[in-house]
């Protein structure tokens, strides 16, 4: 039990440090402290360790100090700086009229941006929110999930300059935890609801109805049904434009050394709905977890169908629909690595693509060129990627709150 | 509380005249003497770049600041962190309880403090100094950390702070304000 002694709230009121003083100091250290949910798990060995998650810049990097001339993609693909001056720019999604909405974590915005043909401009059209990653639209609708809270903004492509948010937070039921409960959001082909729900830790033992899961809900927030179980973070999904199966990228755990366990990039069969995929006991293609342990730990769990490399974070997913890359793209998944601060030498920070073949999968590089393996140093880092009606595929970087656009051959170079 | 107003700004040197502003609480050199007001001269540049974009977001929501963050650019944030960032700081005159310094020393080190503020608790990036900063003000901050009222850029500091004592906190901000 905690000693009801003060509040924030009254010291602010001006309790004196002289009254704090005298106050009676009975210790009642806890034995073991709560480490912060992303640092749980680390070991003894570990324990000097500097690393610690990297922080995205909150202020705008102008265009000039943006270096994409430095990113390198496949012979025939070209990349431009599309959209930039939008701090903390991470998951995507498009209106029906054209609109790119972008959400953000820390600097609590959601960016609208228009294209007007030889450039972009964005507006902010919500702002002082909890983490607004969770990005969806439909019908003319976009709905935002932030950490506590679901909006509703009807007919937003004609409000952009006065939007009218509709809290449905009391309909669609969030979880009340914090820690990787920044959500990732769309709508399926069953026009239902998809979110992700975090493990509220690095790695611990979860209520498999609560936490660490996908689930989906009818847009009027009825009917909630589990997906995937057993899922640690899953920031990225989408369907496959034929099977309409749902794939996602999940995050391994952190603190278990440079080799992983990796990312991976997972299934829901359709007659598995609601299947296991291992966490916290059985990462990866197969580890057991050294912290959270049970006998046969990855008997019932569904492997993924490639793993995506250690603390890479593997975040947005898309699949390709497009006709101006090469056929050989078509149907093809894009993979946005951020990158990883839990690995000594750096590790990921590029688009990779993913080729199907039935329940498993093979991962190429795509856009590299954000990570300097020689200085151990990165200058980007990609987030989300979506396509364009026009086949190109736009890419975030939230470190400098910009997009990107990969194009192909004679495709149009907008601005140009 | 602050007897000056936001739109006392003179418009001769803006930046020089915003400083001004600052140092009526946060101390001339940043180094504040004002109770509950936290000094800022040596704090990491993003950290401090980083808590008034979130204050003029309104994402951390501070009374007191918000008429001064309020339509600040970016860049005259930067360059008051960049300022702030290079003073020298200094310990306040409050009084330290060294027997409390002891067992909040011990507690900093099994909590883990210092692995993302350094063993000598200087800071870097986005994660503060806390050695030398006011007595008062580690308090009042750790206690709002545990009260969820406050997060930083993201909310790792309320999972450190979950359930800590009010007695513990008041060792670790003793240990934390003696450290030279």
């Amino acid at each position: 039990m905690r000693s009801a002694g003060f509040s924030a709230g009254k010291l602010a009121a001006g309790i004196g440090l002289t009254a704090l003083l005298a106050a009676t100091c009975a210790f009642d250290l806890q034995a073991q402290q709560p480490p912060p949910a992303w640092k749980q798990g680390q070991p003894e060995s570990m324990k000097d360790s500097k690393l610690a998650p990297h922080a995205s810049p909150l202020t705008v990097t102008p265009p000039d100090k943006i270096a994409h001339s430095k990113l390198k993609v496949p012979s025939g693909f070209k990349v431009e700086l599309w959209a930039h001056g939008m701090p903390g720019a991470r998951m995507m999604t498009r209106g029906d009229k054209g609109t790119i909405f972008a959400g953000t974590r820390a600097i609590g915005k959601v960016y609208a941006i228009t294209d007007k043909g030889a450039e972009r401009t964005h507006k902010v059209i919500a702002e002082g929110l909890k983490q607004p990653n969770g990005l969806a639209f439909k019908g003319g609708n976009l709905f935002v999930i932030t950490i506590d809270k679901a909006l509703r903004f009807d007919g937003i492509e004609d409000k952009l300059d006065a939007p009218q948010p509709t809290d449905i937070s009391e309909q669609i039921k969030l979880p009340e935890s914090t820690h990787h409960n920044w959500k990732f959001a769309a709508i399926g082909p069953d026009n239902k609801l998809y979110m992700s729900i975090g493990s509220p830790c690095n790695v611990c033992e979860i209520n498999n109805g609560v936490h660490g899961l996908i689930r989906r809900q009818n847009l009027d927030g009825s009917n909630i049904e589990i997906v995937a179980r057993g899922v640690r973070n899953s920031v990225g999904f989408d369907w496959h434009p034929q099977t309409k199966e749902l794939w996602f990228t999940d995050n391994g755990r952190d603190w278990a050394g440079n080799a992983g366990p990796e990312e991976e990039f997972n299934r829901v069969a359709k007659d598995a709905i609601g299947a296991h995929y291992g966490f916290p006991y059985c990462h990866a293609n197969g580890i057991a977890d050294k912290d959270i342990k049970k006998p046969n730990p990855c008997v019932g769990v569904t492997l993924p169908a490639a793993t995506l490399g250690p603390h890479a974070a593997a975040l947005g997913l898309r699949f390709y629909t497009g006709s101006m890359f090469p056929a050989s793209y078509k149907n093809t998944a894009f993979i946005a690595r951020r990158g990883s601060w839990n690995r000594d030498q750096k590790f990921g920070y590029d688009v990779v693509q993913a080729k199907i073949n039935g329940a498993k999968a093979t991962i190429t590089p795509f856009m590299t060129g954000f990570l300097d393996t020689a200085s151990n140093s990165f200058w980007g880092r990609p987030v989300d990627v979506l396509q364009l009606p026009d086949g190109s595929l736009l890419v975030s970087d939230e470190h400098n709150g910009a997009i990107y656009r990969v194009s192909y051959g004679s495709g149009r170079v907008a601005g140009k | 509380m602050c007897g000056i107003g936001a739109s006392d700004l003179s418009a001769a040197d803006p930046f020089q005249a915003r400083l001004q502003l600052c140092s009526t609480c946060h101390g001339e050199k940043g180094n504040s003497k004002m109770e509950n007001t936290p000094s800022l001269a040596g704090q990491p540049e993003l950290f401090l770049t980083n808590q008034l974009i979130l204050m003029r977001e309104r994402v951390r929501s501070s009374e007191v600041m918000a008429p001064f963050v309020k339509g600040l650019k970016d860049d005259e944030i930067i360059a008051l962190a960049a300022h702030y960032a290079k003073l020298e700081p200094e310990p306040s005159d409050e009084p330290v309880d060294q027997a409390l310094a002891t067992r909040g020393a011990q507690l900093a080190q099994q909590m883990y403090c210092g692995s993302c503020h350094l063993p000598t608790y200087e800071g870097r990036e986005q994660m503060p100094r806390l050695a030398r900063q006011r007595l008062d003000y580690l308090i009042q901050t750790l206690l709002a950390y545990r009260e969820g009222t406050r997060s930083g850029i993201d909310t790792s500091m309320n999972g450190v702070m979950y359930g800590v004592s009010d007695q513990d906190i008041r060792a670790l901000a003793h240990f934390l304000a003696s450290m030279r």
